[in-house]
């Protein structure tokens, strides 16, 4: 039984990619690009979706006990708080925490709280109360306030929404483009590979002369597209680190209320899709390309 | 054996390439086909090779096959032949062109060892099969030349190796002689004759009436499209 072998492929692959030097050196060239480019504007759109998601924690309705409570009753009310559907965290905060909340805030102004300690705090018990669903938050802010011994309670609906809607605006537009770029970029990428194969197709018409099967003749282009995609990918991981440190280094203090997420926090999940990008244009690039040469 | 009954072929623009061919070649003949340019000698080579389908008739190959003692009979009918078995039925023909069409990035060696990795054949039968192939074509010391370090004659008595490598019944060699000069033509020549008396089927398309002349093999002339004589022993006509 005759058999083919992966490593005759491989090397065949080798050889082609080595010889055909200025085609290969294209092929990489662009691939990294275009990888560079959709790798830069997923970095941004995870930057600002962290920085809307640090901007959506407003998700906050704030209840303030009727002072007249016991601290029993005022537990109780958390109990019914809590039980309320869309809530997903509530956190008590006595009035003596709220005070040196306040007095830490202002600690500027020496001498502001010097009346108001003890008995006199003016501040409420109250429940901060984070809540999950936008849609829902007028109910649940109705509800709360309905509840035996709320005073009073505030939230910022408003605030809340325009983030969101900014949040999946620019998240949608984003995508959009990443997706277009990556359309585009296996369409530069396949024409590309398209000259490296166009080239090589006397080679192609020989091998089918001879009796090669498709896959015979395919295979070994696969295998030089999985090599084009891995090298492109590693150049693009190393290019894009560079640029993200230059950048993250660049913004300095200049931008300390954003934040910035640490390379090595993201540099698994680049280095993964860098590789998939890659290899999978590369294949689908090769094979493209080899079959419009591979007519009986 | 090779079989054209009423084999037509009109190409898409309405070219009458070939119309009503009927031809037999049995096994271990050795047959020229002559004719002027635009006679339909290289249409013919197409159909042979199923690089292009007949339109009318049937044209139908009938290779031996030895597998140790035994001997069998494959039949390709090349219009009903489905592109994925292509491969496998130009395994059993041997084709050389005018051009030669070897690799250029490939030496000696390797352009015939290719033939053989084609048919997932081992190293090991290779390094021992491509030397031999390389002597019967007088190539042995040039085994590590590329195709350019070497003369037109040189380069199509690699291509004749290749043809050889899986051991075929048949041979095609279409203008054989076109790109080399008349000393290395008659040598290309003598080798086919070589090597049909080793009992392959040899066709040899061509133009050149001194070399057919020579010869005296089976001369089948086509003209317009049409066998216009067949005859053994034959001249150009």
């Amino acid at each position: 039984m005759k058999r083919y072998r992966l490593t005759y492929f491989m090397g065949q692959s080798v050889k082609g990619l080595w010889r055909n030097g200025v085609m290969t050196l294209a092929s990489i060239t662009v691939l990294m690009s275009c990888l560079v480019v959709i790798g830069s504007f997923a970095l941004l759109i995870e930057n600002i979706n962290v920085n809307l998601e640090k901007l959506g924690l407003l998700n906050e309705i704030v209840a303030f006990i009727d002072e007249t409570k016991t601290p029993e009753e005022v537990a109780a009310i958390g109990e019914q708080i809590r039980a309320l559907d869309n809530v997903a965290n509530v956190e008590y905060i006595s009035k003596e925490q709220a005070l040196e909340e306040e007095k830490e805030r202002y600690k500027d102004y020496t001498g502001l709280y010097d009346l108001v300690e003890g008995d006199e705090n003016p501040l409420r018990d109250s429940f901060v109360i984070t809540y999950i669903d936008n849609e829902k938050a007028s109910t649940t802010n109705y509800q709360v306030n309905h509840i035996d011994g709320v005073a009073k309670s505030n939230f910022r609906l408003e605030l809340a929404q325009t983030i969101e809607r900014v949040k999946s605006g620019i998240s949608l537009v984003l995508v959009w483009f990443m997706a277009i770029l990556f359309f585009v970029s296996l369409f530069v990428i396949i024409n590309t590979i398209k000259l490296a194969v166009h080239s090589r197709r006397s080679e192609i018409a020989i091998m089918r002369y001879v009796g090669a099967t498709e896959w015979f003749v395919i295979l070994p282009f696969i295998f030089e597209g999985i090599f084009i995609g891995v090298l492109s990918s590693g150049v693009a991981y190393l290019i894009e680190m560079y640029i993200y440190r230059y950048v993250v280094a660049m913004m300095g203090d200049n931008f300390r209320m954003l934040t910035i997420i640490p390379f090595n926090d993201i540099r698994l999940m680049l280095g993964l899709a860098f590789l998939a990008i890659g290899v999978v244009t590369g294949i689908i690039g090769s094979t493209i390309s080899t079959r419009k040469y591979l007519k009986a | 054996m090779i079989e054209f009954k009423d084999v037509k072929k009109v190409y898409p623009n309405g070219t009458v390439a070939l119309d009503g061919v009927n031809l037999k070649i049995a096994d271990g003949e050795f047959v020229f086909i002559v004719g002027e340019s635009g006679a339909g000698k290289t249409t013919l080579m197409k159909l042979l090779l199923r690089e292009e389908k007949v339109t009318g008739g049937t044209l139908s190959v009938r290779c031996e096959k030895q597998n140790g003692n035994r001997r069998s009979f494959v039949e390709y009918n090349l219009q009903k032949l489905s592109n994925f078995k292509v491969p496998f039925y130009r395994r059993e023909l041997g084709v050389v062109f005018q051009d030669f069409r070897l690799f250029p990035n490939k030496t000696v060696f390797e352009n015939v060892a290719f033939a053989m990795q084609v048919v997932g054949e081992s190293n090991r039968v290779i390094k021992r099969r491509v030397p031999a192939l390389l002597n019967i074509v007088n190539l042995t010391e040039k085994f590590n030349c590329y195709p350019s370090q070497l003369s037109g004659g040189e380069q199509q008595r690699v291509a004749l190796a290749r043809a050889l490598a899986n051991n075929p019944q048949i041979i095609i060699a279409d203008e054989p002689t076109g790109n080399i000069d008349p000393r290395m033509s008659l040598e290309i020549m003598n080798l086919l004759v070589k090597i049909h008396k080793r009992g392959k089927t040899v066709i040899v398309v061509t133009h050149e009436k001194d070399l057919v002349d020579y010869f005296k093999q089976r001369v089948v002339k086509i003209s317009d499209g049409k066998v216009v004589s067949d005859g053994v022993g034959g001249m150009f006509g």
